[in-house]
């Protein structure tokens, strides 16, 4: 029975063995530029330098700037069907509607008494 | 316009994990009130009490045997037995985070929103019986589980621990889920009922190499979570470095949620490629029978002795699921109550210890403590000989049923993998025994000034203390349930036969 299991062992070489062609080949075949200057290695030639470094460092409030981000824009892509067809679900839909709220209301009120509102 | 209905709310059989969901939102909210009182003794009792109602509702849904949420969950015995085995756990938690340094540097409404969501992650995983509830039930347990690892927040190696367990767990549930989707791929379906199907369809997928990738990448990816070997190398670290309640927590409800959904995942929708996965699985618990019980025998800390140990029960365990019956599961359920109070018992004894010395979780600190604390001696022996399989504890009749049933399933040499390993076990388990009842107490107790060490044992941030009156008692309570158990198996027994009725279509 263990013998089934070949094709899935060739399955992953043959996967592995592409992986790497692919890293590789365009260092192999592709032409390499006689004269080099930093922009060379640039992702895109002309336009503004990209310059964010690996040490780039970004203020934490704006993390939490994302997270409430996420609450909200969750919220209004899962009420906006809601309020479409709210009519055809009746009750029940006000009821979801109002339980996914009152979720969300303890994740504010969370984010809220924590102080991720107030910019420091 | 077509009149559309909503769904139908089975609000009973839902109950527990709303009584979990609901507990960590009030707990949550709670805990951000400023009185003292407040964030560290309601907090504790409101999870306390959020968990007895989980409790209460689950055996009040005993006899249910139903499927909710358009078939994503199903709740059965099995499902119901081992969501009470985990909120045993969960409640022991509580007890003995009560005065834990993590939830006094996490915030106490946190750490316990995050142990009750955790919970609940591991009741929608033992219930899961398609392909998305599983992995959203892993990550239901597993994100709350990262942040406990680290809510020592002061400590590093409480952080190293959070962070180790956070990559290698990603790792595993991104193996995980590409399995999932393979095996998606192949057969077409989710859920569990309706791959066990496509599977026994004549020309079927059981010998297509996408199948099988994807079988063997979600062994892969639960092996991780169970930490089989050899996907258990982060255990121990994880285990050492996280506080010990929460080790405490996941060495037990982990486990037990894990080898929950592992039942239902092989037993019920890959039961008919049985011939496929359980050499694969058999050859698995033996290695992980023998690298944690070789692994256990030269450590010093004793949360990483019961980390490598409970990498070799998780062996024991497997063997109950590589053979695929009935008698299997009624092994492995029973045997994940016993080794869930066993251990609770030797992680509330560590606490109570690493409290009382200041040495944290080194074995010196329970050196002598056969004569001066015979309350928690007594407890830490009896889970030590319970582990170890000793006549007479409910770990031995676990393992005589787990080998019993790998006997039965044509597995004899599973059943002697297990004998060897439990011999060889022997070794670091009595070490602890010896420890406490043949040496003498240390002289004196070094005092942790600050400064001076760079990266203190857990749990011993500010030197000797009172253990507190509640784990000793976790201690005793939990320490009783072997020897009951093991005296009088049956209550325990009929549960694990309730559990594993559940699975009516194994033999």
């Amino acid at each position: 029975m263990l013998r089934s299991y070949l094709p899935a062992l060739v399955f992953l070489a043959i996967g592995g063995i592409l992986a790497l062609v692919f890293t590789y080949a365009n260092t192999l075949l592709g032409p390499t530029p006689r004269k080099t200057v930093k922009a060379t290695y640039e992702p895109y030639e002309s336009g503004l330098p990209s310059e964010v470094k690996r040490t780039f460092r970004f203020g934490i409030s704006f993390y939490m700037i994302a997270m409430l981000f996420l609450l909200f824009d969750v919220e209004v892509i899962f009420l906006f069907p809601v309020a479409v067809k709210l009519r055809e679900f009746g009750t029940f839909a006000m009821y979801e509607a109002i339980t996914f709220i009152g979720l969300l209301a303890v994740a504010f009120v969370y984010v809220w008494r924590r102080g991720a509102l107030s910019w420091r | 316009m077509i009149a559309a209905t909503g769904p139908h709310i089975d609000v009973e059989a839902l109950s527990p994990l709303l009584a979990l969901t609901g507990g960590g939102l009030v707990v949550l909210l709670v805990g951000l009130l400023r009185p003292r009182v407040v964030r560290e003794v309601l907090v504790p009792l409101l999870a306390l009490a959020s968990l007895a109602a989980a409790l209460g509702l689950a055996i009040w849904q005993w006899d249910a045997d139903e499927e909710i949420i358009a078939g994503a969950l199903r709740v059965d015995t099995l499902a119901l037995a081992f969501t009470a085995f985990v909120i045993v756990a969960a409640a022991i938690t509580v007890l003995l985070s009560w005065r834990a340094v993590a939830p006094r540097e996490a915030a106490h409404g946190e750490y316990y929103a995050m142990l009750l969501v955790s919970a609940a992650g591991m009741s929608v995983l033992v219930q899961a019986q398609n392909l998305v509830s599983l992995f959203i039930g892993f990550e239901l347990l597993s994100v709350p589980l990262y942040v406990l690892c680290a809510s020592e927040m002061r400590r590093s190696s409480s952080l190293e621990a959070g962070l180790k367990y956070l990559i290698i767990g990603s790792v595993g549930s991104a193996t995980l889920l590409y399995g999932l989707a393979l095996i998606y791929g192949a057969t077409g379906r989710t859920d569990f009922a309706a791959i066990a199907d496509a599977l026994n369809s004549v020309g079927g997928p059981v010998s297509d190499p996408l199948f099988l990738t994807g079988l063997a990448l979600s062994v892969v990816g639960l092996a991780f979570k169970v930490s089989v070997a050899p996907f258990h190398q982060w255990t121990p670290d994880a285990y050492e470095g996280a506080p010990t309640p929460v080790t405490a927590f996941m060495a037990t409800a982990t486990k037990v949620a894990a080898l929950g959904v592992i039942i239902r995942f092989f037993d019920v929708a890959l039961i008919n490629a049985q011939p496929d996965w359980a050499p694969a699985l058999a050859a698995l618990a033996t290695i992980t029978i023998v690298v944690g019980n070789v692994g256990a025998i030269g450590q010093t800390s004793v949360k990483r002795l019961l980390a490598w140990s409970s990498v070799a029960q998780a062996g024991y365990m497997l063997a109950g699921i590589v053979v695929g019956t009935q008698h299997g599961i009624e092994a492995v359920a029973f045997y994940l109550a016993a080794y869930l109070v066993m251990n609770m018992a030797a992680f509330a004894v560590v606490v109570a210890r690493a409290r009382e010395t200041g040495l944290g979780d080194a074995i010196e600190a329970l050196e002598g403590i056969g004569q001066s604390k015979p309350l928690l001696a007594w407890p830490m022996t009896i889970a030590m000989l319970g582990l170890a399989g000793i006549p007479g504890t409910a770990g031995f009749i676990g393992k005589f049923f787990l080998i019993d049933g790998a006997v039965d399933g044509d597995y004899a040499w599973l059943g002697i993998v297990i004998v060897v390993g439990s011999a060889v076990s022997l070794v670091y388990y009595l070490k602890v025994v010896a420890a406490m009842w043949m040496r003498p107490a240390p002289r004196s107790v070094p005092v942790l000034a600050g400064g001076a060490v760079d990266d203190p044992p857990a749990d011993a941030p500010a030197g000797p203390r009172a253990a507190g009156g509640e784990v000793t008692l976790v201690a005793v309570g939990c320490a009783a349930g072997p020897v009951v158990f093991g005296v009088l198996p049956g209550p325990l027994f009929d549960i694990a036969r309730d559990a594993a009725a559940a699975m009516s279509h194994l033999f």
